[in-house]
């Protein structure tokens, strides 16, 4: 993503500099959302979330990258990897986050998503190396220019599916009964029960979308940076930036959320070094929650006694 | 300490101690010594784990903190080990204080990604700062010099031993303390912590705090024990292992700590050698097995149970025969293991062999002959028993969540000395009023005034300790703490002693524990508890907890005392038993707000009683006054609505 | 239609219910009353399958349903209106209505025109017809009721409880409310209404049960029990206790 712009002012140079990098900031942050759109999907209807988040993003590079590799067509390989997605959710599920639910403990399930992404981890490192890997683009790699700046196709991808995905759950929601389940469950899980919802079931399926939605946002952003067994963790990280600052039960505020944290990023990576790059996010991270643990749009909770 | 457990402490040591005279291989000291070192971290680590509850993803970061602090002075300024070791736990526990003020106003899950973060973000500025710590490049160190003499090998490892039996005895002497209270007690109810005194924000940053000087103590040793430190040691995985050795050793346990030190530190080894690796896991799949068969045998548990464990152990063993090498599937060894631990094996394994030796945790038997007599009442008198006859004046309060008014314009006044009885039906405020009495609500609008000062936007901590106390309408005791234990968090206040005065052991320290241990037995005395002194609180019987709520509530020394449904789910000699206590509260001048359903209750002992409904107060008076009121009546039966 | 069998229930260590029975047939309304702590609430839950009872049997329609899932007994046709209304907040008035029909749309109960019942729930209720479109979170107190109870018989259900459909609303929404289970009774709906409100509830059932410290101490045809002292006792602990 770098650029060269000879025999041009300085002032124009430094305001091209400055819109690419806004612009990759927006298609890194819209890869935050997505993956910050898991997380509240699963704490919305249990409480509970993955840890192992950036590794099923992880995962679901991998498994696309072999796919293409073995010859799939891009296009048909998203769908392939969207169900291995939602498999390796319900699996997580299943394993980690039912019996801490059952037994009542948040220390189970936190360390029990942790133990899991950590074996996805270990699992990927032996299957496809501890290199990082090429992901062949399936846009032209030459960068379309728009409002003076380079614009890599990818990254248009990068927001446009981003966008359709959250949109298609949020139309998923409203329009289908089994939609509408799901949000009852996350307003009021024993009403729900009430109504004939098996909310252990809701909860699976809440794993499973939100672990198929970061696979496809890995599938999304593998080509555009390297792919390999360690993309996930910080990734996953910031993604929780996302959640928190955007509050998690706001869908709007993840979306500014990201866009904030990937724009400050490439800005940071830019302008000071690339090693510090991950360090605003962390930073914002525990700023907000020092601040406002609600996030910028979130609602305090009443306590109850 | 009971005589056996210190001989078995002793000769622990001693075998420790005799260690690298036995064995000379400087390769095997060095590994006793990094066991050391990592016990030296999960003392600390279990306070905040094992004792606050809280999951820390952060404590590698901590640890190389300690470690590169040490690095930095000895490769900047070559200072000396009198230096670096203060040095190491004073600057890490101020990184630890920087991460806990803001990272601790929330818990759960967002806490650990924020230590997780935390421990990211240490890791890149210590990778990234070279000017400061070379970087990637590492640091070498050499043994340190005491007294002039350069340590060897066998000389550095009596000092890490020395090092870690402080330890040992520094955080077993915080955790039997009213420190160690505190912190089981945010454990067990975060709500009844802040209204006893104990701010649960406060001592959950002190808890991080302590363990972030013990990281930074175990990280100093570790830079001079590997003599090479580099940023990439201090990541995930180790802070994920530290994790996985305390609650697989066991956690609130000293002993555990040392266990799952040894574990995580011979792990990795063993998986190195793949030959002793099979012979390892094929004993540990036959003895899994065995011990299948016997548990159905015997009707402990069913093949169900079972099933996953021993399935689990037979996998494993074929795997290794299977495979050339386990280096590379190390991690996912370490996460299977993290799962089985989580689920399986919850008390770990200290507390696995403790169930099935059928041992009792600490001996509190021999606690009870150390307690002195009760000198004089140990309720003692309220304060300002000539001071002003209205003791708390609540103008206006308003009480709105969204649309709904819980409380509407309330006024209420309650006279020094009286008990004073609160009623309505369900619905109609009484539980909010006390709760923003308390400082758990803020009210809208409206004023409260206690002996003078306000209590609006104050803390509950801070209300609890200028003299509000209350019982919770659920019950809400420190469950695993014995009664005598809970009263003693009460009692938290009377303690001026700091973590130095606990550490050593000062007479300041030892005269204000001996006190508030008789004062808390006489406290139980009072409500005709003390024989169940020393049963866990969640075992007593349901009347019990609730007497023993009051007596908790009393060792605040309150001139004002809440009695939230205090009959509720009693039987009638219970209720008879509770009046009387309630009468002799009010003998010692403390005034009572009662809120009760049970009428015969407040008929009895009330002398003024409010009755609100939808948030308002519709009736006040004398008790038969109210009680024949019209509207009162009407509220509780809805008499003239069903028309 | 709905009989319970000395049930027990508590929650952890507190036993709230000690062995209480009741019967329920088909198209009638039967009340229990009693004061706060009685155990009325317990007892609903208990049903539902809110928490799981400690002891006894409880049967639908001679099917035996103690300790099942609350979503497996809402399948079984037992629609539960519970104690704080607990509407959807976030989703409008229509798909609150529409969820509570869900066993019906999803196969676990005989679909029939749920359209139809839609527009027949709205048509009992006007004034959640006027707010169809508005989200739950928003309504009233009262309205929320309404809306609770509208969405218990979107189940098409053998069985309603309805807990404590009064609590917290004023004298003139509680009117309201009692009219309308007036109304659900003429059409022949089975029901158990807990409640506090004694006399409102006395004069909508057909027979009642006065819970009082886990027990019932007094059951009889709701007219009777209308005028017996032992009931105002249970209250107010007044005279006779």
């Amino acid at each position: 993503m770098s650029c060269v712009f000879p025999f041009q002012s300085p002032a124009k140079a430094t305001m091209q500099i400055l819109t690419q990098l806004v612009f990759s900031g927006i298609a890194l942050g819209m890869i935050y959302a997505v993956i910050a759109f898991g997380y509240q999907l699963t704490f919305q209807t249990s409480d509970t979330l993955n840890f192992g988040q950036g590794d099923a993003l992880m995962l679901g590079a991998l498994v696309g990258l072999t796919l293409v590799g073995l010859g799939v067509n891009y296009w048909l390989m998203i769908p392939i990897v969207c169900v291995f997605g939602a498999f390796q959710g319900a699996v997580v599920e299943r394993i980690g986050v039912r019996p801490a639910i059952k037994i009542k403990s948040e220390f189970g399930w936190i360390m029990s998503t942790i133990a899991l992404g950590i074996i996805f981890k270990n699992v990927a490192e032996n299957v496809w190396g501890r290199d990082d890997l090429k992901f062949p683009s399936p846009l032209p790699e030459s960068p379309l220019h728009f409002l003076g700046a380079n614009v890599l196709p990818m990254e248009i991808l990068v927001v446009g599916g981003a966008l359709l995905m959250m949109l298609a759950v949020e139309v998923f929601n409203r329009k289908s009964i089994y939609g509408k389940a799901v949000v009852a469950t996350f307003n009021d899980r024993d009403a729900a029960k009430l109504m004939g919802i098996n909310t252990g079931l809701v909860i699976t399926f809440s794993y499973a979308l939100s672990s198929m939605t970061a696979a496809f946002a890995g599938v999304l952003i593998a080509p555009l940076t390297l792919t390999g067994a360690t993309m996930g963790a910080v990734l996953g990280l910031k993604a929780f930036a996302v959640a928190i600052i955007g509050g998690l039960t706001s869908g709007m505020g993840i979306v500014v959320g990201g866009i904030i944290l990937g724009v400050a990023e490439t800005t940071t990576g830019f302008y000071l070094s690339t090693g510090y790059k991950d360090v605003p996010g962390l930073v914002l991270l525990l700023i907000v929650l020092a601040v406002r643990p609600a996030g910028l749009f979130g609602k305090t909770a009443i306590k109850k006694v | 300490m009971k005589r056996s457990h210190l001989l078995l402490a002793v000769i622990g040591i001693a075998a420790l101690a005799l260690f690298p005279v036995g064995f000379h291989n400087p390769y095997y000291i060095h590994l006793v010594e990094t066991i050391m070192i990592y016990a030296i971290v999960l003392f600390g680590l279990d306070i905040v784990v094992g004792y606050t509850g809280q999951v820390s993803l952060g404590h590698a970061g901590l640890f190389g903190v300690g470690a590169y602090t040490v690095g930095v002075l000895v490769f900047k300024l070559g200072a000396s080990i009198w230096l670096t070791v203060p040095a190491a736990i004073l600057i890490t526990a101020g990184f630890g204080a920087l991460l806990a003020l803001p990272a601790l106003r929330v818990s759960g899950p967002y806490l650990a990604m924020v230590t997780l973060a935390f421990g990211t973000i240490i890791q890149i500025l210590i990778n990234e700062m070279s000017f400061l710590t070379e970087g990637p490049l590492g640091i070498k160190l050499e043994k340190p010099e005491l007294f002039g003499h350069k340590l060897d090998d066998r000389e550095f490892y009596w000092v890490v031993l020395v090092l870690m039996v402080l330890a040992l005895i520094v955080v077993h002497r915080i955790l039997r303390s009213h420190l160690g209270r505190a912190f089981e007690a945010l454990r067990g109810s975060p709500v009844a912590s802040d209204c006893m005194g104990v701010s649960v924000y406060r001592y959950k940053v002190y808890a991080f705090v302590i363990s972030a000087g013990f990281a930074g103590l175990a990280g100093n040793l570790y830079a001079y024990s590997e003599q090479y430190i580099s940023p990439n040691t201090y990541n995930f995985e180790l802070t994920v292992l530290f994790l996985l050795a305390v609650i697989m050793g066991g956690r609130k346990s000293r002993i555990g700590s040392l266990v799952g030190a040894t574990i995580i530190v011979l792990l990795p080894k063993l998986l190195d050698d793949i030959e002793m690796f099979r012979y390892v896991s094929v004993a540990l799949a036959v003895l899994v097995a065995v011990s299948a068969v016997v548990g159905i045998r015997r009707g402990k548990s069913t093949a169900q149970q079972m099933a996953i464990p021993v399935v689990g152990t037979l996998l494993l063993a074929g795997l290794s025969f299977k495979l050339q090498s386990m280096t590379d599937w190390r991690l996912s060894i370490f996460g299977v293991i993290t799962l089985f631990v989580v689920y399986y094996l919850q008390d770990g394994i200290v507390g696995f062999v403790r169930n099935a030796l059928n041992l009792k945790q600490t001996s509190v038997a021999d606690q009870q002959a150390a307690i002195g007599v009760v000198k004089g009442d140990a309720v003692g008198t309220a304060a300002g028993a000539n001071a002003a006859p209205e003791l708390l004046k609540a103008s206006g309060v308003l009480m709105q969540f969204g649309g709904l008014k819980a409380l509407n314009n309330v006024d209420l006044v309650i006279k020094r000395g009286s008990i004073h009885g609160l009623i309505g039906p369900n619905g109609s405020g009484k539980s909010t009023m006390m709760n923003v009495l308390t400082g758990i609500y803020q009210p809208t609008a409206g004023s409260v005034a206690f002996a003078g000062q306000s209590v609006v936007g104050r803390t509950s901590s801070d209300i609890a300790l200028s003299g509000i106390a209350r019982t919770f309408q659920n019950v809400q005791l420190f469950g695993e703490m014995t009664a005598l234990q809970n009263v003693q968090v009460g009692l938290h206040h009377t303690f001026a002693s700091n973590l130095l005065d606990v550490a050593l052991r000062t007479p300041r320290y030892k005269r204000e524990s001996a006190h508030a241990a008789s004062r808390a037995l006489g406290l139980l005395q009072f409500v005709g508890l003390s024989d169940l002194a020393f049963e866990e609180a969640r075992n007593l019987p349901y009347g019990k907890q609730r007497l023993l709520e009051i007596a908790r509530a009393l060792a605040l020394d309150p001139q004002l005392l809440l009695l939230d449904e205090p009959a509720a789910g009693l039987t009638a000699p219970d209720i008879k038993e509770l009046i009387a206590i309630i009468r002799k509260i009010r003998e010692h001048g403390v005034t009572l707000i009662l809120i009760e359903h049970h009428m015969d209750v407040v008929m009895n002992l009330c002398d003024t009683v409010s009755v609100l409904d939808f948030g308002q107060k519709i009736a006040e008076g004398k008790p038969a006054q109210v009680q024949a009121d019209e509207k009162v009546i009407e509220a509780y039966l809805g008499g003239t609505v069903a028309e | 239609m709905l009989t319970i069998n000395n049930l027990s229930a508590g929650y952890g260590k507190v036993q709230v219910l000690h062995g209480i029975s009741i019967d329920v047939p088909k198209g009638k309304v039967v009340t229990l009353i009693g004061s706060n702590g009685a155990g009325k609430t317990t007892t609903m839950r208990a049903i539902s399958g809110m928490i799981a009872p400690t002891g006894g049997d409880i049967s639908l329609n001679g099917k035996r349903i103690e300790g099942k899932e609350s979503y497996d007994i809402a399948k079984l046709g037992l629609a539960h209106s519970p104690e704080g209304r607990r509407v959807f907040a976030t989703m409008t008035v229509t798909d609150n209505l529409i969820l509570g029909a869900f066993p019906r749309l999803t196969g676990s109960r005989p679909k029939g025109d749920v359209a139809a019942d839609l527009d027949r729930a709205l048509d009992l209720f006007p004034r959640l017809k006027e707010r169809r479109t508005q989200l739950a979170g928003t309504l009233s107190g009262g309205e929320q009721q309404m809306l609770a109870m509208a969405r218990a018989t979107m189940l098409n259900p053998d069985v309603v409880l309805l807990d404590e459909p009064s609590m917290g609303l004023a004298p003139i929404l509680v009117t309201e409310v009692f009219k309308i289970i007036e109304r659900l009774k003429s059409q022949g709906v089975t029901m158990l209404l807990v409640e506090q409100f004694a006399a409102a509830a006395l004069a909508v059932a057909d027979y009642g049960y006065v819970l009082e410290n886990g027990r019932i101490s007094v059951h009889g045809p709701a007219a009777k029990l209308r005028d017996d002292p032992a009931v105002k006792a249970a209250y107010l602990g007044g005279g006779g206790h």
